[in-house]
């Protein structure tokens, strides 16, 4: 039975108030969370060691500049921190980090990790613009309906892995209707638990409130129909790809941001995919003529074989694509299916092995010709 | 500057479909066995590079589309890279492309012994999230400016350009100074030479008008550019304005990746070099009370400046490219042109000029030096 | 996509060298008739193949992509032959989700007895690609 801790202040206030208690308690040496970085309000992820630095953190801005599940990767890569560090990410960040800590991208060591039942973010360029500071209010009356925020990423519009599974703690957001008034935490795992212990707040042994969150999964559900019926008409062969992916300029940013993508050197910027005078002689035998840099489609589609395991559909590809492609719907779409294919959800169980990497002796026989 | 020659030649109906009749022309004789060339892509709302082997594509070509999707000097060292290849290609380009693929050339990224490069005056070209906002009418709109070199619709860098008829390649198309329904055919090397040869092209006319024109028109950016400086000098110069102007940055390196003067196949800034452990971030953040994580955005941009500023052809794809709209074209190519004017270098004009960096007189920079004298 | 009866196909064959290379080499030496249509490349194990190379083969126009191996449990390295399985699923299951003609690719065991097998798995694969027809990848250009 997890233990919850409720604190009269807003939600945003009980948790900066928390990890407060636990910055001058010397309980964490640091806390790892969203601040306004600068003087125009520029919001990133930043490692906060002073407890007065602090008061510029915004844990739970409805934006995502990074996935920070790549964050947490570069942190821990070359070894865990000797001290506890509090990390507050949103819970598809945390999906992607327990993905790449299977692929021995990171590690949990001395993490404590704070999540929350997540309503969403805006595209990053909203927060450039603007956008996301006019609308604060509009989105957190939305989430506290457990309703879909206006103009938020598909991916979040589409969600239904809000809920967080390997969090210590889980800070109740979506569909509470006193976020303003309220903070409710729930302490998930005996260290949290731990670590909480002197903290002024009330602890009793309420649970989260399943129900609400089934209806905003139900909401949400509406709309990823709605979103893989648009997609799917899209993707309807060779042709339709070519369409999708026609103004693709290789940047490979959508690979960048991917926090399954962790290949220091990706496959298909490797000299195993460059093509040399030969290469284009032969296509130039076949075809009447090839578009140059070649291999777009071959960088996508193979791009999605090697992840759609592990795809966690955050969004952040789209949001980086400088010729506005819909990456992240065709990789949600197409990644679904494959996990299903697997019964595997990725980021739920840090001691499950990825699907590609094990098998069963009788299995897919209906693939076998 | 080499001695140019040119050809007055009759563009009916118009430029456009004239050069494409004439690449038709050269590979029916087999001047050349493919082009590269930009093509509407089939979704309609963007522009690609195809190597052409099959002429009658050439009918359905764009040689100066209304954006730069892809750096052309990145298509044209995709192409060879790796060698030079049997066949004879011709590539179409703008000229800070025809530039870029030049100083990769001399990065050994591009080999260009079976290339003929065939540029033109260049209008500019729109923000390709400006273009993708209304294709067809876009389309429409770049046309009509690229006429009345009305520029206010173009790259913040176009609009400040001074080498929009630079030329540095085999070929250009002269429409600068150039009579009503004709254009100029100007060849700067043996190659363009050749080539005109084949398609009985005689380049013995005078194409001053051209020149006076283009030295007219130049002299006058030259003018925007120092304005245009000095303004964004202040605006981003020193240590806070600097940081303040790349704290959206999300290091995201699309920049990097699309530059076609960055070529390191991993990146140093990707590199195990800039990958530290927990306890160094932990060191870090407590010194300063706290740090950006990833740390070092400024360290990325000013770096990767370091490294290349010396070959920036100021072609704003990196600015096109960020997602988070941060100028990093105008700031890059500010500075390029002050690291340049330091060796008297301008990246990419003459393929036999070495690179500054990799070359030195034994006695130079004096002032650099600190002096006991 | 034209039924074109002229149309041979070409279909690349990715076979292990313990069972299925072995199985396509008795079946050659056996006189067994089946289809000109398969070219060979043998790899040490079908879990060699990475799913990109049949998506390379398929860009670059190729009708049709085989992959085989050894039966489940008799695998020369004891378990390749599960991964081969599961990652063809995924490739598979891919194809099918953008549209791609999964179709084109087979996976099947085939041991180093099985000559009759193989000319039959080849025969028959060459029969539903020529149904098919031409892979229409091959004239593309905006790849």
């Amino acid at each position: 039975m997890t233990k919850s801790l409720k604190i009269n202040k807003s939600t945003e206030q009980g948790v900066l108030e928390l990890l407060k208690y636990l910055l001058e308690n010397k309980k964490v040496k640091a806390v790892f969370t969203l601040k306004k970085i600068e003087k125009k309000g520029a919001v990133a992820y930043s490692l906060i060691a002073d407890v007065k630095d602090l008061q510029d953190a915004v844990p739970f801005y409805p934006l995502m500049p990074v996935n920070a599940g790549n964050l947490l990767s570069r942190f821990t890569l070359k070894g865990s921190p000797d001290e506890l560090v509090a990390a507050v990410v949103k819970p598809c960040e945390l999906r992607g980090f327990v993905e790449l800590i299977k692929r021995e991208q990171g590690s949990l060591e001395n993490l404590l990790i704070i999540s929350s039942t997540c309503g969403g973010v805006y595209p990053t360029k909203f927060g450039v613009d603007g956008t996301v500071e006019k609308n604060l209010s509009k989105y957190w009356d939305a989430v506290k309906k457990g309703e879909i925020p206006d103009g938020s990423r598909p991916t979040c519009r589409s969600c239904e892995e809000f809920a967080p599974y390997v969090a210590d703690i889980t800070v109740d957001m979506l569909g509470k209707n006193d976020l303003d008034k309220q903070c409710m935490m729930f302490l998930n795992t005996k260290k949290a638990e731990e670590i909480a212990k002197g903290f002024k707040g009330d602890f009793s042994d309420k649970q989260m409130d399943s129900k609400k969150l089934d209806k905003a999964r139900e909401k949400r559900g509406i709309e990823k129909k709605k979103l893989f019926d648009e997609i799917d008409k899209k993707m309807n062969g060779i042709d339709g790809l070519i369409e999708i992916f026609g103004k693709c300029i290789s940047c490979h940013g959508c690979s960048k941001v991917c926090p399954i993508c962790y290949c220091v050197l990706c496959e298909f910027e490797s000299s195993d995919s460059e093509y040399g005078p030969s290469n284009f002689e032969t296509e130039l035998r076949k075809r009447p003529g090839l578009r140059v840099p070649p291999g777009t489609l071959y960088f996508h589609l193979g791009r999605l074989t090697h992840i759609s395991i592990s795809c966690v559909a955050c969004g952040a590809c789209d949001d980086v694509c400088p010729s506005d492609i819909p990456v992240a719907m065709v990789f949600k779409k197409v990644s679904e299916s494959v996990q299903k294919m697997f019964d595997y959800i990725p980021g739920k169980n840090v001691d499950e092995k990825i699907p590609l990497i094990t098998f069963k002796k009788d299995e897919f026989k209906e693939f076998e010709g | 500057m080499s001695k140019l020659k040119g050809a007055i030649v009759a563009a009916k109906p118009s430029v456009e479909k004239t050069i494409i009749g004439m690449l038709e022309k050269s590979m029916k004789k087999g001047v050349f066995d493919a082009v590269i060339i930009p093509m509407r892509a089939p979704s309609g709302d963007s522009f690609a590079y195809v190597l052409v082997k099959d002429k009658s594509l050439l009918k359905d070509a764009t040689p100066l589309p209304p954006t730069m999707f892809v750096q052309g000097a990145k298509a044209v060292s995709s192409v060879t890279r790796l060698g030079k290849g049997k066949i004879k290609i011709a590539a179409v380009m703008r000229p800070c492309e025809v530039r870029a693929t030049v100083e990769l050339a001399k990065l050994g990224q591009a080999n260009l012994e079976n290339m003929t490069i065939i540029s033109m005056d260049c209008p500019g070209v729109l923000p390709s999230s400006d273009f993708l906002k209304y294709p067809e009418k876009n389309i429409k709109l770049f046309n009509e400016a690229a006429k009345k070199l009305d520029d206010k619709m173009m790259r913040p860098l176009c609009q400040i350009c001074d080498k929009s008829s630079m030329v540095s390649g085999d070929l250009h198309i002269g429409t600068l100074g150039a009579k009503k329904d004709t254009f100029f055919l100007i060849s700067n090397s043996t190659k363009g030479d050749d080539a005109a040869n084949k398609l009985g092209i005689n380049l013995k006319d005078n194409i001053d008008s051209w020149q006076t024109k283009v030295k007219t028109f130049s002299d006058e950016k030259k003018k925007k550019r120092k304005k245009a400086h000095k303004e964004l000098k202040a605006k981003v110069g020193g240590i806070d304005n600097l940081v303040e102007t790349f704290s959206h940055c999300i290091n995201c390196h699309n920049c990097m990746r699309v530059c076609p003067v960055c070529i390191c196949r991993l990146c140093y800034f990707d590199s195990d070099k800039v990958k530290h452990s927990a306890e160094d971030y932990l060191e870090r953040a407590e010194s300063k009370g706290s740090i950006r994580f990833l740390p070092d955005t400024t360290l990325f941009q000013m770096g990767r400046m370091m490294h290349m500023s010396i070959s920036c052809v100021s072609c704003g794809a990196c600015e096109d490219a960020c997602s988070m709209s941060i100028p990093v074209g105008q700031i890059f190519s500010m500075i390029a042109d002050e690291t340049q004017a330091l060796f008297d270098y301008v990246s990419g004009k003459n393929l036999d000029e070495p690179i500054p960096l990799v070359a030195y007189k034994e006695e130079e920079l004096l002032e650099v030096e600190d002096s006991d004298d | 996509m034209e039924k074109n009866e002229e149309f041979t196909p070409r279909i690349l064959a990715f076979l292990c060298n313990w069972c299925s290379y072995a199985g396509a080499d008795l079946a050659g030496t056996s006189r067994l008739k089946y289809p000109a249509s398969i070219l060979p490349i043998r790899v040490m194990c079908s879990s060699r193949v990475d799913p990109i190379f049949v998506l390379r083969a398929y860009l670059g126009g190729i009708d049709g992509v085989l992959v085989a191996g050894c039966h489940p449990g008799d695998c020369h390295y004891q378990e390749g032959n599960y991964y081969t399985r599961r990652r063809f699923a995924m490739l598979k299951k891919v194809f099918e989700e953008t549209g791609l003609e999964s179709d084109r690719l087979l996976l099947s065991w085939v041991s180093a007895s099985e000559g009759q097998k193989y000319a039959k798995v080849a025969t028959e694969f060459t029969g539903k690609i020529k149904e098919l027809g031409e892979n229409s990848t091959k004239n593309k250009i905006f790849l």
